[in-house]
């Protein structure tokens, strides 16, 4: 299960949300089309009347809403860009943290990969699977990681990177870790 | 200076990651040009409406081209000739440099496209009118089935002559069905193009114009 949500969470950036803005914001242009071609066959065939004027007025409402609309899905696209580009960069930090930690703590690749599945929420058995070996030898490479990077087991080891990362960008962290302070 | 330029050309040189408008509209003008310009019959209902469906895509795209992405804005592939130009000598160079929308040659593919399909749209327009049937004469022009569409609109046009409008019309007919021979052409060409240059850079170019991610070399 934790294997299919990671993989999941790696395709999220690109969602059918933007899809489905677009596909509607191209129903509504061929609808302010087809209204307008409308609009101006009723009035040169029988002049300005209430009906037609009043057809041209909607037609006008749509062609604006397919402007505003357009503006909209810019936003949308742009906004969605943006949280792909922050993700990555998200990520990209928290690799280049890993590695330097894993060199720190001088883990062998065998003990580094089976960290790397820890960190992304897998447990022994999965582990043992992915890397088609037993599970007792995947248990003694976890037990020699953390031993290493000091921690007594799998929570402390991720709770160990999530301090790393949040440490500094964020105010409302620093503000929470001074409370207990301020109380003792 | 290629040293700086790897990371940007690693990035670029698999083309811009097409957004959801212009991949639909697109698709869309184009399945409208291969059905109406092989299919379909001239004064058909069905011909009428695709030439209507492509005129608001290519609307929908002209608006995009202010209000959409970076990419997808006119402002980023200004027709050139001597860009063009310097693209051309950069195929046959074999040099490979970076575009962060279509490459000067592929812009200029795109203006003529668009400018031959609005021929073509206006054309249309002005022989058949709107997609609704007129409430008097036209009326049976739209709603025959496709077996006796021929007859009939060669009926219409017997009614337009004789109001004195054939020379026009004809003319009308000429430009429309020149201009839609045309534009097949250059939908030729565009598809040989980007064959081209997926080859020339070892990236398939289509892919991100499907579903608007990009391929790594």
């Amino acid at each position: 299960m934790s294997r299919r949500a990671v993989r999941a969470a790696g395709r999220a950036g690109a969602s059918g949300r933007p899809f489905a803005l677009a596909a509607l914001l191209v129903v509504q242009t061929l609808c302010a089309v087809f209204f307008a071609a409308d609009v101006a066959a009723d009035l040169s065939w029988n002049g300005l009347s209430l009906h037609a004027g009043f057809e041209a007025v909607v037609a006008l409402a749509l062609a604006v809403g397919v402007a505003l609309g357009a503006v909209e899905m810019r936003r949308t696209l742009e906004r969605s860009r943006r949280a792909d580009a922050a993700a990555q960069a998200a990520s990209g930090a928290f690799a280049a943290l890993m590695e330097e930690r894993f060199e720190a703590w001088g883990l062998t690749p065998a003990e580094a990969e089976v960290a790397l599945f820890a960190l992304k929420g897998l447990d022994v058995a999965e582990i043992a699977a992915v890397r088609g070996a037993a599970a007792g030898t995947v248990r003694a490479q976890l037990a020699k990681v953390y031993a290493k990077a000091g921690v007594s087991g799998r929570g402390q080891l991720v709770s160990s990177f999530i301090e790393a990362l949040l440490d500094g960008p964020l105010p409302g962290a620093r503000r929470a870790a001074g409370r207990p302070e301020a109380a003792g | 200076m290629a040293g700086a330029q790897t990371d940007e050309a690693a990035e670029a040189v698999r083309g811009p990651a097409w957004d959801p408008v212009v991949r639909l509209t697109h698709w869309g003008i184009a399945a409208a040009v291969l059905l109406n310009g092989l299919l379909t019959e001239g004064g058909e209902a069905a011909h009428v409406w695709i030439g209507w469906a492509a005129f608001a895509l290519l609307a929908l795209r002209v608006v995009w081209g202010f209000a959409g992405p970076e990419e997808a804005r006119f402002s980023a592939f200004p027709p050139s000739l001597s860009a063009a130009r310097g693209h051309v000598s950069d195929v046959l160079a074999g040099r490979r440099r970076t575009h962060r929308s279509h490459d000067p040659l592929g812009a200029l593919m795109t203006y003529a496209l668009w400018s031959v399909l609005a021929v073509v749209v206006a054309t249309g327009i002005a022989m058949e009118g709107g997609p609704f049937p007129e409430p008097g004469e036209a009326a049976s022009v739209a709603f025959v089935s496709a077996a006796t569409a021929d007859e009939v609109g060669e009926e219409a046009d017997d009614d337009h002559d004789e109001a004195g409008e054939g020379e026009e019309d004809e003319a009308l007919e000429e430009v429309h069905e020149a201009a839609a021979n045309l534009l097949l052409i250059l939908a030729a060409l565009h598809v040989a193009g980007v064959a081209l240059e997926s080859r020339r850079f070892g990236v398939n170019l289509v892919g991100p114009m499907i579903d608007g991610r990009r391929r790594g070399p």
